[in-house]
């Protein structure tokens, strides 16, 4: 069968079905990506500060932040007084349109 | 089934790997590099900087890779491996190479990562070590080879995002897996090593203790290429400033099967600890060792030049490590020189985890016994007299898939291979 170039993911879809755990990953990166940057809107915020307002452990912000970090949806910015934890900010030219 | 001819077959795409490759390569015998990885490069291509020198690693590793990958004599496969291979008889073997789906066309795509954007997927990066994440539709790292995009099929949602934004249309979820029969006429096995899951000692919290971490993920934490924008605690983003390093994490242990040394633990945390103290300069970086083996050219050298930076060294065996309310980190000791046990508070741990054989190899071959040794690397038969020879003749090893060794060590013995290799074929041609 031929399968149209741009379209193969919807042939491969009727063949294979995506699995429950990986929509649900999905479903849970989106929603701790919408809660971070919407923190992060609010200020900049060190990875305990976010993990305070979002009430969610402080392993679990440091990795999605780091992600997003990655995806170019957040940058680094200056370390706080004790020279102990960095601030993250949203970046402004961010590219990332998913 | 598609038939390849080549002269010789490297199995595995690391520094040893891909140092035989181009010697062979070089003297005009066709190769084929079969990697399962979906870059060449190895573990090397992951490091930051290389013991003693504290040169960069990528920019060793880089320049070989690509001169493998364009290389006229030499055909690399990515994310493909041997399913069998049969020694028909001197100089002639059939090998059938099981070459998986990318799901890209390599060829085309331009390494643009445009799909990386528009994937909305995002998993653990396992060429991170677990400290960050990637998209589904990724190139593995920045310096990969190829430097082409694969699709994490397992991770997928099969959205086709990735397509409808990819300019040379060159995702193709239609691509399945392909078994290829590639007749040559020499082996040579280059699986290199896979490094100790410290899960297997449950005293070292390695899981539940965020702030413990393994010696490649602080590798990671130094590359230029990191994952985080400095060193920092994966448990909770704080720059660390007292580090320990507990050596012998897995080697030198009868209790977790690995008796044996790993011969580069010592080093690689020594450098490591060097790496800290310029990367950190507030940092204290305190060693917990049993011996310091820095016997290589330049070694013992670099291990004083640690000591004169102040990096301590404690002669202690770690016992149990226990994290606190605030992500620090206890360590209980046995002070060797003192004779008693001790307590010590750092705020990160590293564990520099020892050298494993990757196993499987042996199986893939059919009709003959490729001989391991008791640790499970493959045999040296003539270990003295001839390095690379294994217990089928015309089947050569090259690198850590003979036993731990540093990188240096890997690139003799995969040169070793390489001379090995073609005085085996030679022996035919002058027939």
């Amino acid at each position: 069968m031929e399968v149209e170039k741009g379209k193969t993911a919807k042939y491969l879809k009727t063949k294979r079905p995506v699995p429950k755990e990986v929509t649900e990953q999905l479903k849970h990166f989106t929603k701790t990506k919408k809660l971070l940057l919407n923190a992060l809107k609010e200020g900049d915020k060190t990875v305990p500060q976010l993990a305070e307002a979002l009430n969610l452990p402080k392993d679990e912000v440091m990795f999605q932040l780091m992600s997003l970090l990655k995806y170019g949806f957040v940058e680094t910015g200056e370390i706080d007084d004790m020279d102990e934890y960095y601030y993250y900010k949203i970046k402004s030219n961010g590219k990332d349109k998913s | 089934m598609k038939i390849l001819e080549y002269d010789v077959l490297v199995v595995g795409g690391g520094i040893a790997g891909g140092e035989s490759a181009l010697n062979l390569a070089n003297i005009g015998y066709k190769v084929l590099l079969v990697e399962k990885e979906l870059s060449i490069g190895g573990k090397m291509i992951l490091l930051s900087k290389v013991f003693p020198t504290l040169d960069c690693a990528a920019c060793i590793t880089t320049p070989k890779v690509s001169e493998i990958a364009r290389h006229p004599n030499i055909t690399v496969f990515t994310g493909a491996e041997p399913l069998k291979i049969t020694k028909k008889g001197e100089h002639n073997f059939e090998a059938i190479v099981l070459q998986k789906p990318r799901y890209v066309d390599v060829d085309a795509c331009t390494g643009c990562q445009l799909c990386e954007e528009a994937c909305p997927v995002s998993v653990t990066d396992e060429y991170q070590f677990g400290l960050a994440g990637r998209k589904a539709a990724y190139i593995p790292f920045s310096i990969a080879s190829p430097r082409a995009a694969a699709i994490d099929i397992e991770n997928c949602i099969l959205c086709g995002a990735c397509e409808r934004v990819c300019p040379p249309d060159c995702i193709d979820f239609t691509q399945t897996e392909e078994k290829l029969l590639v007749k040559i006429k020499s082996v040579i096995t280059a699986t290199g090593f896979q490094l100790f899951d410290p899960l297997k000692i449950p005293r070292y919290n390695y899981d539940k203790a965020k702030n413990v971490i393994t010696s490649m993920q602080m590798e990671r934490e130094l590359a230029p290429t990191r994952p985080f924008n400095t060193v920092l605690r994966p448990g909770d983003g704080k720059m660390p400033d007292n580090i320990a390093y507990v050596l012998c994490t897995g080697s030198r242990d009868k209790s977790v099967g690995n008796p044996i040394c790993s011969q580069v633990c010592c080093m690689y945390s020594i450098k490591q600890a060097q790496l800290l103290l310029g990367a950190l300069p507030m940092a204290d970086v305190t060693i917990y060792y049993l011996h310091i083996r820095a016997f290589g050219k330049g070694f013992n050298e670099f291990y004083a030049q640690a000591q004169d930076m102040g990096v301590e060294f404690v002669k202690g065996k770690v016992g149990k490590i226990t994290e606190k309310e605030n992500g620090n980190l206890m360590l209980r000791y046995e002070d060797i020189e003192a004779g008693v046990v001790k307590e010590a508070e750092h705020d990160m741990v590293v564990l520099s985890v020892g050298v494993l054989p990757n196993r499987g190899i042996d199986e893939v071959f059919d009709n003959k016994k490729l001989q391991l040794d008791p640790f499970h690397f493959i045999n040296q038969t003539d270990i003295l007299a001839s390095p690379s020879k294994t217990s089928i003749d015309g089947v050569f090893v090259a690198g850590t898939a003979s036993g731990p060794m540093d990188i240096p060590d890997s690139i003799l013995s995969g040169g070793a291979a390489s001379a090995e290799t073609t005085s085996y074929l030679r022996k035919e041609d002058s027939k």
